[in-house]
């Protein structure tokens, strides 16, 4: 009985060995190139950790490029994003859930249709719109194109969870008198708390990492936000491996902090409704 | 249930009015365009009828367009799928670290598409990267490999894509394998069936639904895909050997300019998605009613 529990376990271990490098190795590497000196960088063999580690690419990204400006830009589109899409989704799932009208099955299915667009198929019509509507090249462009690619899947995740809650508890914080604002601020959000914040992050990571929309919205260099922003640096005429791979850690670090914070929330959502990429 | 048809209206309105104006208005604006010869910023327009569609017939370039992105979106998804159903099936076993690896599995998934693009640029790298450096210490190959050139710049991409997207499908496929009750196992076991066996008779059929869901919507979503593709070459030399569909549509707008032309191949690039969704449907259909 022995030997097959411990090739079942050196199987085990063996493949999760070789998932974790499979999912985790680029991205180590990539830590690796950022933290070494140019010298370093194109040396064969290659050195796997940092013989002589340098935050050089770091401050020279910091100092000789706009990556600052960018990362403000991406932050604050980001950050206003989450909280009108939180507000107008959350508004609009509890319509869903708690009002009765004719037609509210058939809005929910037809929002959920809406999600099945990907942006590349409407983004010429899109481009006309904004500019009919006076507001290319501005981060309101981005913030109202996010928030309206992140509603369709943060209703349904939203209603999901709206949907779990008893409408018991909601009543008896009526009957001790709240009246319904309160009733919804202090029972129900509380008890969507893991939706919300899923819901959140989904929508952070969507701004935060879309290229299409704010290569073709946004025109000015100090509007730009950090995919283009990147894109450009490593498209000037020689290529700084060093300071790319400094800022593809940059880029990285708030997705990742966000997610450790909140991946037990985060899983939950995505067992609920499955995000699009 | 509250039947005051009225507030539910109003809390559902800021929703209905950006979903409505910023996606459904702008898809029925794209079939209208798609009717006309428009330049993509003055307002001049002329009518111009089915004009584009007759063109893209016989224009070599979006047949072209529509070969790599079939080819891309196909043999990605594969890979993907094989992928991230062998890791579910890994990540659903109890052993220590799982939960950390879990959570590490999902990095790739969830940072900016441009990062993962420099990421293996970087290991593609002809001169340095570590991937050529690596091939060349093992005597797999005797000259560097022009990853990105334009003999490799498709495999490329497909290494590209597939370990940015698989995650999905790891999380997809394994929300699914945990609600499988653990006793159709045990008795698979007591019955003597060996793993191969309990994955095909007891996992397989359980996960069926989970994965026709998984095939559509990679499927959908690496046709259409466009940072990826596009940040891999962007419109230098090697960038017309992985031109696909979205691309061209991209680049007939933005870079010629003929926004007309362009909505035109969007039009067309959901109507293939949409024929293409039917027959898949069809398909499992039949399969659903023969077993």
């Amino acid at each position: 009985m022995r030997g097959p529990v411990i090739r079942r376990a050196i199987g085990l271990y063996g493949a999760g060995a070789l998932l974790l490098l499979v999912a985790a190795f680029p991205l180590l590497w990539m830590l690796a190139t950022s933290l070494k000196p140019s010298g370093e960088i194109f040396a064969t063999p290659p050195t796997l950790v940092p013989a002589h580690p340098t935050a050089t690419n770091f401050t020279r990204l910091m100092a000789e490029t706009n990556f600052l400006l960018f990362f403000q830009n991406s932050l604050a589109v980001s950050l206003t994003t989450v909280l009108l899409t939180l507000t107008v989704s959350a508004l609009g799932a509890y319509g869903l859930t708690r009002y009765t009208f004719a037609g509210r099955e058939k809005i929910a299915g037809l929002i959920l249709l809406t999600y099945m667009f990907a942006p590349i198929m409407i983004i010429i019509p899109f481009y006309i719109l904004v500019r009919q509507l006076g507001i290319a090249n501005t981060h309101l462009a981005l913030v109202l194109s996010y928030t309206t690619f992140c509603l369709p899947f943060c209703l349904w995740l939203l209603r999901a969870f709206f949907q779990s809650i008893p409408l018991e508890l909601e009543e008896a914080a009526l009957v001790d008198g709240a009246h319904r604002g309160k009733a919804v601020w202090y029972v129900v959000l509380p008890l969507a708390l893991p939706g919300l914040i899923a819901a959140g992050i989904f929508t952070f990571i969507l701004a935060w990492n879309d290229f299409l929309f704010a290569l073709v919205l946004i025109t000015s260099e100090e509007l730009k936000t950090l995919p283009v922003g990147v894109n450009d640096l490593f498209n000037a005429t020689i290529v700084d491996w060093g300071m790319i791979m400094a800022a593809g850690v940059m880029i990285t670090v708030p997705t990742v902090a966000f997610f450790v914070a909140v991946q037990r929330y985060l899983i939950q959502g995505w067992g609920a409704g499955g995000v699009k990429g | 249930m509250r039947k005051n048809a009225l507030t539910g209206w109003l809390l559902l309105a800021p929703s209905l009015l950006l979903i409505g104006g910023l996606i459904l208005y702008p898809i029925l604006y794209n079939l209208w365009l798609s009717l006309f010869d428009k330049h993509a910023f003055m307002p001049a327009q002329s009518f111009v009828g089915l004009r584009h569609y007759r063109y893209f017939a016989t224009d070599p370039e979006f047949w072209s367009s529509v070969y790599y992105g079939v080819v891309y979106a196909a043999v990605t998804m594969v890979f993907q799928l094989v992928l991230g159903v062998a890791a579910a099936l890994l990540l659903n076993e109890a052993f220590r670290g799982r939960n950390l690896l879990r959570g590490v599995v999902l990095f790739p998934y969830l940072i900016p598409t441009i990062v993962a693009v420099i990421l293996w640029k970087w290991l593609l790298n002809d001169s340095y990267g570590l991937v050529n450096h690596l091939l060349l210490v093992a005597g797999l190959v005797r000259t560097p490999v022009a990853w990105l050139g334009k003999d490799y710049i498709m495999p490329s991409l497909i290494i590209t894509s597939v370990w940015q997207f698989f995650p999905f499908v790891v999380v997809t496929y394994l929300a699914r394998l945990q609600t499988i009750p653990p006793e159709l196992y045990e008795a698979a076991r007591v019955d003597g069936a060996t793993a191969w066996r309990r994955f095909l008779h007891v996992t397989l059929p359980a996960t069926r639904t989970v994965l026709f869901v998984i095939i559509l919507l990679r499927s959908i979503w690496m046709f259409t895909k466009f940072d990826t593709v596009w940040l891999m070459a962007g419109d230098g030399a090697v960038s017309r050997y992985i031109r696909t569909l979205p691309v061209y549509a991209y680049a007939r707008s933005f870079t010629y300019l003929q926004a007309g032309m362009g909505a035109a191949l969007a039009v067309l690039m959901f109507g293939m998605l949409l024929a293409a969704t039917g027959v898949y449907f069809r398909l499992f259909r039949d399969e659903e009613l023969r077993s």
